[in-house]
């Protein structure tokens, strides 16, 4: 934890910071090989190649929608930031296959709550790319929105700080 | 005000790439511009990300997008075109 300590060190703010909502390697948005997302459409954000199979969120707010093919979720935090968290690339086709939801739309949820699960190793295996991009749909409401990128992640570590 | 309805031909409705470029499209339009679907009772700023993906659009609904304000003309029959191209 020492890297993130230094890399977050003084005045964060918890409500403007969002965790990591799976295990795997940080990478910027720009490496997603999407347009949709490496060309900032949805918003700013990073990506997260997993390497464990369960989202969790990453923040304290509500579930403004969860996709009823479990292939994205959308969050807004408390603090206001407007979060879609997209799992592997094209899997709206899979139509649900490979993917369990925890939680529903409408549902209030606490950092670190269990949102969806995934077979990873089988998406992989339908040819899908797994890369979680993590993307602030409300960019536009920040002045600065600062991701980590280029290194391994756990559940939980801070990942993304945004200001107004 | 102009207003068009449109039923979605695409398998897999309005989700989230292609929310992302409508938003994107309709950034250049200066009217407000509103998708509903009358049958599902629901209604969204077609230029907002979130609310847009919130209405989860899906094949064989009629959507009614309606143009308001001063290139209003102009943009509802830009907007019709590109909802035939893409959705």
């Amino acid at each position: 934890m020492g890297f993130f300590s230094k890399l977050f060190k003084g005045g964060e703010d918890p409500a403007n910071t969002l965790v990591s909502p799976v295990d795997g390697k940080a990478v910027a948005i720009s490496e997603v090989s999407d347009p949709t997302f490496s060309e900032e459409i949805l918003g700013k954000g990073l990506a997260i190649k997993p390497s464990s199979n369960t989202v969790y969120s990453p923040c304290d707010g509500t579930i403004d929608l969860m996709f009823d093919t479990g292939h994205a979720v959308n969050l807004i935090s408390d603090s206001g930031i407007e979060i879609l968290i997209h799992i592997g690339l094209d899997t709206v086709s899979l139509k649900g296959k490979h993917f369990k939801t925890l939680k529903n739309t409408g549902d209030k949820v606490k950092k670190g709550d269990a949102l969806i699960e995934f077979e990873r190793e089988e998406i992989a295996n339908e040819g899908f790319d797994t890369i979680i991009p993590i993307v602030i749909c409300n960019s536009d409401s920040y002045s600065s929105i600062k991701p980590v990128t280029g290194v391994d992640v756990k559940k939980g570590d801070n990942i993304l700080s945004l200001e107004k | 005000m102009k207003s068009f309805d449109y039923v979605i031909k695409d398998e897999l409705g309005i989700h989230a790439r292609p929310a992302g470029i409508l938003v994107k499209k309709l950034a250049a339009v200066k009217s407000s511009v509103t998708i509903a679907v009358k049958a599902k009772d629901k209604s969204a700023d077609a230029k907002r990300l979130m609310a847009v993906m919130k209405m989860a659009v899906k094949q064989g609904d009629t959507v009614t997008v309606t143009v308001e304000g001063e290139d209003e003309d102009a943009a509802v029959a830009e907007i019709e075109q590109f909802f035939k191209e893409n959705f």
